[in-house]
């Protein structure tokens, strides 16, 4: 008979694979002298002036990586409701989504840095990467409603803008937070990006000041924050997901 | 091949002839009427396909008519031509002397389809109080109640649709399509998914809530015995593209009960009926 583990104790046995393996890989050496044992890096964090440094980039990263996040969203879903309510519209935002999207980031963040400054290009790098999933999961969701409930709703007449509250948001709702929790990632990577090209502070500076200074345990601490707190936002947004399918299906 | 059904056609074919307004020229007690009507779909690579040819209906304020007819003979077409959802490639479709749409913007208008399309993130009491809110009128909670009670869902008030059989979820369906008082009822073999046994019993409780009200009722569907059972009058459509190939007038009285189906006259107007439906297929 085959003994079935708790999915969260998968989990666990998992990441504590992946850790003792990075440990081994420091410890031997075998990567080089960039690779250091993983224990070492947390040594180093707890060490107060690396842990002030690494906080106050976290900070500046996750406000500029929430801001792109809400600016992504709102012009998101501003482009999906014009989309949905003037039809003529939709293939000509669709093209523009799809065009913004092709361009990389990593190209666009010089521009940005001319343009709307050095302050604010973290979090408009992260809204551009964020707002073409949201509106991609925007228009699926809103145009998501199934065809007999679109009837349903017609021949009570309802107007449209009862039907977009009554029904096509309930609906959407799943499919949005789908969205979110690939958007959540992409605004800390788009922020960490856009830092990297002169930003004043954030862990995206950090990354970069410590690959050109040689100093790798900055660099993996810097690195590793970065990625935690994307996985943060990430395991936040399934939490909410899950919560709307249990209430809207 | 039309040989009953010839008091509609003759009504309309007269009173087409007499050229005059159209609200003039129909009796004021027509609630549906449908005249001339074709209706085809364009399938693409130059394809058309002919749902309803030439087709003539009309349904009396007040009469439950059953549409009976084969799979794909276009019965739901003529549903979704009353309810204003389709629009006709010809001929003339009337609610109450107006177009269809009208009704269903001022919310007279109640359907039930063959899918309950419940809402599925709300209770059965929210789920039937929903065309109170798309009409933006405060919810009677009384009416609502009243529903509740009339379809015998008491008790179930807060479940939410996955937690109902198929039964009662088209009982939520009825009482929602009801729940605004309409003046048309169109009802799209809203018994379709069900089992044999739940479908007679809903039958049963369709007719004695209709008893109570006798809303001009448009019935779709394929099942005999429920056309008959509930109707004042059956049309029998005939196969692709649909036509009216017969007109059976029920007059057993009402209220008719389950035993209604073991008398020999209901078994008569069932076989004549069967073998119209029948004869259809074998010369398809």
């Amino acid at each position: 008979m085959r003994i079935r583990s708790p999915r969260w104790l998968n989990n666990a046995i998992g990441v504590l694979i992946l850790l003792v393996l990075a440990e081994l890989i420091g410890r031997t050496g075998i990567a080089g002298r960039s690779w250091p044992p993983l224990t070492e890096v947390f040594g180093y964090l707890t060490e107060p002036v690396a842990q002030a440094t690494v906080l106050r980039a976290l900070s500046a990263t996750a406000a500029s990586a929430g801001w792109g996040l809400v600016l992504g969203i709102v012009f998101a879903a501003i482009a999906a409701l014009l989309s949905t309510f003037i039809p003529v519209l939709r293939p000509g935002l669709d093209r523009l989504a799809s065009v913004l999207n092709a361009v990389p980031l990593i190209a666009l963040a010089p521009l940005l840095i001319t343009t709307v400054g050095r302050e604010s290009t973290p979090a408009v790098v992260a809204a551009l990467g964020v707002g073409f999933v949201m509106f991609v999961a925007f228009t699926a969701g809103l145009s998501g409603a199934s065809a007999t409930h679109q009837d349903v709703f017609a021949v009570f007449g309802s107007a449209r803008t009862t039907t977009l509250l009554r029904l096509q948001v309930p609906v959407a709702l799943p499919t949005v937070l789908d969205g979110l929790a690939l958007a959540a990632p992409t605004a800390i990577l788009g922020a960490t990006i856009g830092e990297w090209f002169g930003a004043p502070r954030g862990l995206g500076v950090l990354i970069v000041s410590a690959m050109q200074n040689y100093q790798v345990l900055l660099l993996w601490a810097a690195a590793l924050t970065a990625a935690l707190l994307s996985l943060a936002a990430y395991l936040i947004a399934v939490r909410l997901q899950s919560g709307a399918v249990r209430r809207f299906t | 091949m039309t040989e009953s059904a010839t008091d509609t056609i003759q009504a309309s074919g007269a009173t087409a002839a007499a050229g005059s307004s159209p609200v003039m020229r129909r009796a004021p007690t027509e609630a549906i009427t449908l005249r001339n009507v074709t209706m085809s779909f364009d399938l693409g690579r130059s394809k058309r396909m002919t749902a309803l040819e030439d087709f003539n209906l009309s349904v009396a304020e007040g009469e439950f008519v059953a549409l009976l007819g084969p799979s794909g003979c276009g019965k739901s077409t003529v549903l979704r031509l009353v309810t204003g959802l389709e629009q006709a490639t010809s001929g003339e479709v009337l609610v109450e002397d107006r177009a269809p749409a009208d009704l269903a913007k001022s919310h007279r208008l109640g359907v039930a389809f063959q899918e309950h399309a419940l809402l599925p993130w709300s209770s059965v009491r929210e789920n039937i109080a929903l065309p109170f809110r798309l009409a933006r009128r405060a919810v009677d909670w009384q009416r609502v109640d009243e529903l509740i009670t009339l379809v015998g869902l008491v008790g179930f008030e807060k479940a939410r649709p996955r937690q109902l059989s198929g039964g009662m979820k088209q009982r939520v369906a009825i009482a929602r399509a009801l729940v605004l008082s309409p003046d048309v009822l169109l009802l799209d073999e809203p018994f379709g998914a069900l089992d044999a046994v739940t479908r007679r019993r809903m039958n049963g409780e369709l007719a004695r809530i209709w008893e109570e009200q006798h809303i001009t009722t448009l019935l779709v569907t394929h099942d005999v015995e429920e056309a008959v059972l509930l109707a004042d009058r059956v049309v029998v459509l005939t196969g692709r593209p649909g036509r009216v190939r017969h007109v059976q007038t029920v007059d057993m009285p009402r209220p008719r009960h389950a035993d209604i189906t073991r008398s020999a006259e209901f078994r008569a107007v069932v076989d004549h009926l069967t073998d119209l439906l029948d004869v259809d297929r074998k010369t398809e």
